[in-house]
């Protein structure tokens, strides 16, 4: 059964160091001039932004060491993420977004010129859509009884990005908003998919970031 | 009127306002165009950079820097007898064909241009067909590409190779840049360099003019 979920920027949880860290600031926080800055951009976005997404739970297993099947279609993750799906017997497609109101809020800012800004807009949307993601599992955690993997995407970890194609025949046309291109990347660009996969006897994983071989990806936690 | 040294630091910092008005000051003064840009600007533009470079400065750092840098030398080109004196030359950018995404192709783009490259910034999901006409139409030397996805980036070849087709490849540099990108990659398609950052990749089209 699909849910959707229309959250606030509350809702998501994120820290102002999950925006610095966005924006490249590591161990240390931004000077004043550029914290006013992004008071002043966070305030704009929490005002417009109506982060939202839409799931469905699904009876999934794995067939290989390279392959599951979520909903009785066949996906290829790779050996990376299928490495850490034994014991899932049931998997949750998602699409998370910052949504179109976000979308319009940047447009906006970047038809005044003005890079800075554009720039600062652009790591808070990345971390409402990453965050709003978190909230599909933080949700599973409440619901559900079985224990739940992180969340994966197409393009990530060795899953080839076609695939999203796909994982979006699941869901009505544009769910939540989101358009998939001819090279089925995401509008709102601030969008994320993928499924948590599910299982009483699935066991704890690391962080992404370190099951992945692909040291250039930009989402790379250094 | 203030110490122009002062200009050198609001460079460093970013201070748009406080840059312009000493540079109007100055012009007021009879202080030549050029000397400010040589002494003051670009010398303000190269301490950001290598701060950045030390990991003592951030990306909004360089980008306020350069903003800074444009909105002089707004006021002091028309001032220049020869406008294209200043230009280090002119550059064509844009995300390849596919991909969307923009970020950091612009970031790369402002540092350019606030360092003195003329810059004709395509935008995304730029064919190669029009990568090179826009190379011709600006009599370009370089031929910036920008792509964030392993998927996307294979696109970067075929710009070279329209490139090659057109008879422009010997005319432009090509200089290549994004987060699956790598040095090998770049010399794998015969692209004339790489970079990982928007500083890298102001210092990398100087140097790849250099070498004309």
């Amino acid at each position: 059964m699909l849910e959707e979920r229309l959250l606030s920027i509350d809702d998501l949880g994120y820290t102002c160091d999950d925006i610095y860290h966005s924006m490249g600031y590591k161990d240390t926080v931004p000077e004043d001039g550029i914290l006013a800055l992004i008071d002043e951009i966070h305030g704009a976005i929490r005002q417009c932004c109506r982060p939202r997404y839409v799931c469905q739970i699904l009876d999934a297993r794995q067939i290989s060491k390279q392959e599951i099947e979520i909903g009785g279609e066949k996906f290829m993750p790779g050996g990376i993420i299928c490495s850490y799906l034994e014991g899932m017997t049931e998997a949750c497609l998602f699409v998370a977004t910052a949504g179109e109101e976000y979308n319009g809020y940047l447009a906006e800012l970047k038809s005044q010129g003005d890079i800075v800004r554009d720039y600062i807009a652009d790591s808070i949307g990345s971390v409402i859509a990453d965050s709003c993601a978190a909230a599909v599992g933080k949700e599973l955690g409440k619901s559900s009884q079985l224990f739940h993997t992180l969340p994966y995407s197409p393009g990530y970890c060795g899953w080839n990005i076609a695939e999203q194609r796909r994982l979006f025949s699941f869901f009505p046309d544009a769910p939540c908003g989101v358009r998939l291109s001819e090279s089925c990347l995401m509008t709102p660009e601030k969008s994320v998919s993928g499924f948590y996969g599910l299982g009483a006897e699935l066991v704890p994983q690391p962080y992404r970031c370190e099951i992945c071989n692909n040291k250039k990806c930009y989402k790379r936690k250094r | 009127m203030e110490n122009l040294e002062n200009l050198k630091k609001y460079i460093v910092t970013g201070k748009l306002p406080e840059a312009t008005a000493i540079v109007n000051e100055a012009v007021a003064q009879g202080i030549g165009a050029q000397e400010i840009i040589n002494d003051y600007l670009i010398k303000g533009m190269e301490e950001i950079g290598q701060r950045f470079e030390d990991g003592k400065a951030f990306v909004p750092n360089l980008l306020l820097s350069a903003r800074a840098m444009k909105g002089c030398l707004e006021i002091l080109k028309p001032l220049l007898k020869d406008s294209t004196a200043i230009s280090l030359g002119t550059l064509v950018i844009g995300t390849v064909k596919g991909d969307l995404h923009d970020i950091g192709k612009n970031l790369v783009a402002s540092m350019l241009e606030g360092c003195g490259f003329e810059v004709v910034n395509l935008g995304v999901d730029i064919s190669a067909q029009q990568f090179v006409e826009a190379a011709k139409e600006h009599n370009a030397q370089i031929v910036c590409l920008s792509a964030l996805l392993t998927t996307t980036m294979t696109y970067m070849k075929e710009v070279i190779d329209a490139l090659q087709e057109a008879g422009l490849r010997d005319k432009v540099k090509v200089i290549i840049g994004g987060a699956p990108v790598t040095e090998e990659f770049a010399q794998s398609i015969g692209a004339d360099g790489y970079s990982s950052n928007a500083n890298g990749a102001v210092i990398l089209a100087k140097n790849v003019l250099k070498a004309c």
